[in-house]
Formats: C-alpha cells, sequence, structure tokens
C-alpha cells in the first residue's frame, strides 16, 4: 500500500462572506484510507469538505498530490478529486447513464463521442452503487435513495484518486448504507483516499480506518475510531450522554445514546435503594430508578454481566466480582453491609445458580418489609432456578415472609415512596 | 422509457425539414404566388421582399430557439426564456425611444443598444464579483425587466400617435424586413449558435448545478460568461430586427426534448433548425392568413396551448 500523503491542508481558513466557519484546520490524508469527518450540525464538516474541492475559497496551506489546488485546471481537477454532493437538483428527465457518463467529460474530448471504455466504466460503476437496472431510467422518478446512488456511481466513474463524500448515505437505508461504505473501503483498500462526511458515528466507526471529529470549525479530535469516538469527546462535541460497546463480531466500537432525559433535581436525603439483579435484569431497572432521584446501589454483579456495565455507565456504585468465580468472602461481607444500610431492597429475581445462590441467601437475614421482588410478568421463580431447585423455596420463602412482589416498575416506586423514614423531594422539571 | 428519435436523423431530418419549408414559404403569399407562379413582377416580390423575409424569419427563430435552449439549461429552469434576463425590455425601452424621440428612425439600433444594455447592467450588478448563484441573476434580471417595462409603459402613455407603432413593434413581426437584415440575423447565428454548440456538453453538466460542473472539470464562471454573452447577441439582434417574438424560445427547446431527450448536444444544434422553421411558418400564416398581423400574436396563439398540451401529455406519461 501506498502511505504517500494525496491532501494536505495547513491552517485552513474558509468559509462564507459571513466570516469563517473551517479555522485552522490542519491534517493530511493518505492513500488508501477511508476517513470520516464527524461532528455535530453546524460545525463546518460540509464547508470543510467544499474547501477541499475548491468550491469555496479558503486561504492557508491546500495542496492535492503535492500541488497547490489552486493551481489545477477545473480540468485537472476533476480527474484527481471526485466530489458526492448531498444534493443535487436537475429539472431535466437525464436518464441515469447520461448523468453518470458525465463524469467522463474531462477526460474525453468536447467532440468526440464517448467511447465504448467509457461506457464500461459507468456501467461497473453503477453495477458497484447496486443501480445498473436502473441505467435506462429518468432521474425525475427515482427515490431518494436511489438519486445519492447516482451521485456515488457518477463520483465513482470518475476515477479519481481522492474522493469526498458529503453525508452520501443520508437518505439510503441499512443495507444500501453497508453497501456503500464497504464499496467506499474497497475504494480505499484499492488505494483510493476516501473522504466522507458522515451523521452515522456507528457506520463510519464500523468502515472508516480514521475518524476526524471537528466542532465550531476545529479538529478536536483525529485518530482511530476507537480513540475519537469515547463517550467523554462525545459528551465534549455533541452534548450528549453515550453508552459505549463494541461490535460483537468486528470488535469496532459503537455508541448509542444513554436517553436519560432531563436529570432530577433532589433536595434532601433520598432513601439508599440496594439493586440485586444479574443477567441482564437489571439495566433498565437502574436505570428507571436513578432517574427519579433514589439513592442507588448494586451487586453482586460479574463484571462481564450487561448489569455492571449499566451500573458503570450510571456511575452507581456496585459490588463487582470476576466473572465465573465464586463469590469471595470479603465480597460476601460487603454484601452483607449493603444489605445493612439500605432502606430498601429490590430484587430483581434473575436466573440463580450454584454461583449466586448465597446473594439470595443472604436476603433471609434481612427484614422482609423492606424487600420487594420483581418479578416480570408471565414468569415463575422455577424459570429462573438453575440451583438444582435451591431458588425457588428461598424466592417463595421471602414473600411469604412478607416481601412484596411485584410485576411492573410502578408497583416499585409506590413501594419506594411510602417509605416514611427519609424526605427527599424530586422535582423532575428544572 | 419511450423510445427517442436518434440524434444524427433526427439533425439530418431537421435540415431537410428546414430547407423545404424555406422554398415552400417563399412562394406562398396573399399576392397571389403559388409554388408554381409566373409572370412579370413574380420574380421580384420573391427575391427582394419575400425571400430575404423568410431567410430573417428562419435566423430569428433559429437564434431565439437555441439561446432559450441554453438559458433553459444555463438557469436550471425549464421555464426560463431567451428574454429572461431583460432583453426583451431593454429591447423594447431603446425601440420606444427611437419611436417617440426620433420619429422612427435608427429603431433596430436603440432596440440593440437597448437590450445589450440591459444585460450589462444585469451582470454588472449581479455577475460582477466571481461566482454568484443563478439565482441572483435571474432576480436582477426580473428587476431590470420590471423597470424597463414601466419606462416603455411611461412612453407609451405619453406617445399620442406613436402608441400603435410601440405596440406593434413590442408584439414583433417582420414587416420592414430587407436583405441587410436577414444577411444580418445569419452572422449573429453563424458564430453565437456554434459557440452554443460548442457548449452543449458544458450546459448539460451545469443543468445540475455550477458546483456539480466545477466538480466534473467545467469552468463554469467561463461558461457562464461565453453562454450569456452568445445568446445575447443572438437576442439582441433579433429583438432588433423583429421586436420581441414570443413562445418560440421557451416552446422550441421542449418539443426536441420530448423526441429526442434533454440531452444539449442534441437539443441545442436541433433547436437552431427547429425554431427557424417554427418562425418561418407562423409568419407565411400570419402574412398569408391573417392580413400580416404581428408574427407573436400567430406564436403565443398556437404555442401556449401547445405548451400546455405538451406539460400534460409529459405528466401523464411520467
Amino acid at each position: 500500500m501506498n502511505l504517500s500523503v494525496r491532501l494536505l491542508a495547513e491552517n485552513l481558513k474558509a468559509g462564507y462572506s459571513g466570516g469563517d466557519i473551517v479555522k485552522n484546520a490542519s491534517c493530511s490524508f493518505t492513500a488508501g484510507t477511508f476517513t470520516g469527518i464527524i461532528g455535530p450540525n453546524g460545525s463546518g464538516k460540509t464547508t470543510l469538505l467544499k474547501a477541499f474541492s475548491r468550491v469555496i475559497p479558503s486561504s492557508g496551506i491546500l495542496e492535492l498530490d503535492n500541488k497547490a489546488v489552486s493551481a489545477y485546471s477545473p480540468a485537472e481537477l476533476s480527474a484527481a478529486l471526485g466530489f458526492v454532493p448531498q444534493d443535487e437538483g436537475c429539472a431535466f428527465p437525464y436518464s441515469v447513464i447520461q448523468v453518470v457518463l458525465m463524469a467522463r467529460y474531462a477526460r474525453t474530448r468536447r467532440f468526440a463521442s464517448i467511447g465504448s471504455d467509457d461506457y464500461a466504466r459507468c456501467h461497473r460503476a453503477l453495477a458497484e452503487t447496486g443501480i445498473a437496472r436502473l441505467a435506462n431510467r429518468s432521474i425525475l422518478t427515482l427515490s431518494g435513495g436511489e438519486w445519492q446512488r447516482v451521485l456515488i456511481a457518477r463520483a465513482v466513474a470518475q476515477d479519481t484518486g481522492v474522493i469526498l463524500l458529503d453525508e452520501p448515505t443520508s437518505h439510503l437505508d441499512l443495507s444500501h448504507q453497508a453497501e456503500i461504505f464497504s464499496l467506499m473501503r474497497n475504494l480505499a483498500a484499492a488505494g483510493s483516499t476516501i473522504i466522507g462526511v458522515f451523521h452515522d458515528l456507528n457506520m463510519a466507526a464500523l468502515y472508516c480506518d480514521r475518524l476526524v471529529m471537528i466542532r465550531d470549525g476545529k479538529i478536536v479530535a483525529d485518530g482511530r475510531p476507537e480513540d475519537v469516538m469515547t463517550p467523554e469527546k462525545i459528551r465534549d462535541v455533541y452534548g450528549i450522554e453515550v453508552v459505549s460497546s463494541f461490535h460483537p463480531v468486528t470488535g469496532r466500537t459503537f455508541l448509542l445514546p444513554l436517553d436519560s432525559g432531563t436529570p432530577p433535581i433532589i433536595s434532601g436525603e433520598m432513601q439508599n435503594v440496594l439493586v440485586i439483579s444479574g443477567g441482564g435484569s437489571g439495566g433498565e431497572l437502574l436505570h428507571f430508578l436513578s432517574r427519579k432521584g433514589y439513592c442507588l446501589s448494586a451487586g453482586i454483579l460479574a463484571t462481564t454481566d450487561s448489569d455492571y456495565l449499566a451500573t458503570t455507565t450510571l456511575g452507581i456504585p456496585c459490588i463487582a466480582i470476576p466473572p465465573f468465580s465464586k463469590i469471595p468472602a470479603p465480597a460476601q461481607e460487603k454484601f452483607r453491609n449493603s444489605l445493612a444500610r439500605a432502606d430498601r431492597i429490590v430484587l430483581s429475581v434473575h436466573p440463580v445458580g450454584c454461583g449466586n445462590l448465597p446473594v439470595l441467601l443472604a436476603l433471609r437475614e434481612v427484614d422482609p418489609a423492606r424487600i420487594i421482588l420483581h418479578l416480570p410478568e408471565g414468569r415463575d421463580f422455577a424459570s429462573f432456578d438453575f440451583a438444582r431447585g435451591s431458588a425457588v423455596p428461598v424466592l417463595s420463602g421471602l414473600c411469604a415472609a412478607g416481601a412484596r412482589c411485584s410485576s411492573g416498575f410502578g408497583e416499585i416506586l409506590e413501594f419506594l415512596e411510602t417509605n416514611p423514614g427519609k424526605t427527599g423531594i424530586i422535582r423532575n422539571e428544572p | 422509457m419511450t423510445l427517442l428519435i436518434r440524434p444524427i436523423p433526427l439533425i439530418i431530418t431537421l435540415i431537410i425539414a428546414a430547407v423545404v419549408t424555406i422554398i415552400i414559404c417563399t412562394f406562398t403569399g396573399p399576392a397571389g404566388f403559388g409554388v408554381v407562379a409566373t409572370g412579370p413582377g413574380s420574380t421580384d416580390i420573391i427575391g427582394s421582399i419575400r425571400l430575404p423575409r423568410v431567410l430573417a424569419a428562419f435566423f430569428v427563430g433559429a437564434g431565439l430557439a437555441v439561446a432559450g435552449a441554453a438559458m433553459q439549461s444555463l438557469f436550471r429552469n425549464p421555464m426560463a426564456d431567451p428574454y429572461i434576463l431583460g432583453t426583451s425590455s431593454g429591447g423594447a425601452l431603446g425601440a420606444s425611444i427611437a419611436l417617440v424621440f426620433l420619429g422612427g428612425f435608427f429603431v433596430p439600433l436603440f432596440a440593440w443598444t437597448g437590450a445589450v444594455t440591459a444585460i450589462l447592467v444585469v451582470w454588472l450588478v449581479a455577475g460582477r464579483r466571481g461566482v454568484v448563484p443563478v439565482e441572483t441573476l435571474l432576480l436582477t434580471g426580473i428587476a431590470v425587466s420590471f423597470f424597463c417595462s414601466a419606462l416603455v409603459s411611461f412612453l407609451i402613455s405619453g406617445a399620442g400617435r406613436n402608441v400603435h407603432q410601440i405596440l406593434f413593434w413590442l408584439m414583433g413581426g417582420f414587416w420592414n424586413t430587407s436583405p441587410f437584415d436577414a444577411l444580418l440575423a445569419f452572422g449573429l447565428l453563424v458564430p453565437a449558435g456554434l459557440l452554443l454548440v460548442f457548449m452543449s456538453r458544458d450546459l448539460n453538466a451545469l443543468s445540475l448545478g455550477e458546483e456539480t460542473a466545477f466538480h466534473l472539470g467545467i469552468d463554469a464562471a467561463r461558461v457562464r460568461r461565453l453562454v450569456l454573452g452568445g445568446s445575447t447577441l443572438l437576442v439582441a439582434g433579433a429583438v432588433s430586427i423583429a421586436g420581441s417574438i414570443g413562445f418560440v424560445g421557451l416552446v422550441t427547446p421542449h418539443v426536441i426534448r420530448t423526441v429526442a431527450g434533454p440531452d444539449n448536444c442534441i437539443v441545442i444544434p436541433a433547436s437552431i433548425f427547429a425554431g427557424g422553421i417554427l418562425l418561418v411558418i407562423a409568419d407565411t400564416l400570419a402574412r398569408t392568413f391573417f392580413s400580416d398581423l404581428p408574427v407573436g400574436i400567430i406564436t403565443a396563439f398556437i404555442g401556449a396551448p401547445f405548451f400546455v398540451w405538451q406539460i400534460y401529455r409529459r405528466e401523464s406519461t411520467a
């Protein structure tokens, strides 16, 4: 692979008459890489791309293949750099192939008829973007996604070393997005420099070799997707809390919004609530209760449990143990202390095996009036018992001794609010 | 997709049709000279009056149609016509000035100057600073048009006995066409028409937007200057010879697109011949059957319903 620098920008400034939108951007793009430019709306991603392609004037250093971009003639530039615009309108009923053939204008003489090589190249580009069957359709009859793929096919047929794409997948469904992203990755693997502006961070992280994050016209992060797409940077730049995880097959980072809503405003002392869960049974409950403002703790969870991930994401203290091990004595001790401290205990009924049976057994030492069991609707205790029948008697014993049993979050909330001991007030309106 | 006529057969057909139309129309008229007319006086009328008139109509129609096709692509708007930037109202202002203040002398010269001045004003106001959006150019053109029209209305309101002349000029016609007019129209059509044919491919790209054209390797600003310059020469020439004849420049490119598709490599050259044929036929109808009515009335009278029919037909097949 050729690692030479194709596109180089140093202290690039660009914008419209109102002032610079891109401020002092410095970055370089090597051959054979697929880079995603990400950032919130209005951060200057499109402006940066248009400055690269010379559609809007810029100051600073901008070089394409070691030659100043300003020194290229339009025809030379179009042979070296292709551009997929965000949107493009046309009032005339050109056929799809006619539009794609325009990619070859700069390569053929003015009155020379377009050759069979050019036709072949354009038909190949249509096939690569999955729209070969549309070749003779009028562009006025295309859907938004089909038209977007025509524009991509045209840039591909331009056979340039650099392709810039401005949100090329915004109108595409998931399978066509994947098709376009992998086409771009393949073009990069074949030596092209692909630079795209993307809004879908997860698709960008999945396919791009590198991400450049922009805020207010400045590059704030630049590197491998896993280094750029951290929850901290996303919070800084996009102002949203996210959960970060990994693609189960490729191991690439992906992010999802935490869906946190407005954080509650709390005055006074809130109740201590201990949530006991496992096997992913407690994530939603933990989130629900944390948004209600309760002072939560959790345990005992294995560090591989998704409930554990939920506690770390939500910042809830948790007694954690290594996976696939017996519960060590110190953890059991800490758990007993938590049980004693908690005003209320919520047991989200979860699969119980020999390993986590001690957690359940410890509950028998607690006043059952402080306990509420959360059993999902339509399930019984037996379906969670993987401890050869040892769990069911414990659970039914708790109920018999006076512990409440609920199937909905509403009941849990009701139970928690009836505690006269604490006087915390929650207001969800700021 | 409907089966389109191939470009080469279409152009050949149009050339043959143009020649046939010119011959037939030259031998047709109210004076009773049929195709087989002979006798004293007939050659004079045919050679010195009708032939120049038919040829002038052909070249004027050709110029308007090709300029219309170019303007529609340049402005990315199928509703654009060759007068869109104010050529006709500028020309009308010039002609009105000559009719009111100079007793009708130098009308063509003043019309030409008015038309070119209108475009220059639009260009200086809107197009001066590098690449301006076509919308800005279009809106400035509309403003200049209205301004000139206001001045023309003002002149008409005080024109007294010249009102009739101004109104007839505004509707357009070929009453006093001289061989010189035919020659002038031809002299403008050859270079400017060739320039537009030369720009066909660039116009295709420009009809997808100036940024797109630039990304496809076309110097959009330069092409726009050349196309506007060439079109202005053609349209100002047409206006000075025959006043502002409507609809030929708007409708002809649409007719060609319906039969041959939107590729300007076909639309531009085909519009030249088709526009010429249409205006020659319209002018022959005007002078043969309507006692030399302004031909602009005929083109609008036939052109408008035809245009509507075209639009509805396209909608029903799309």
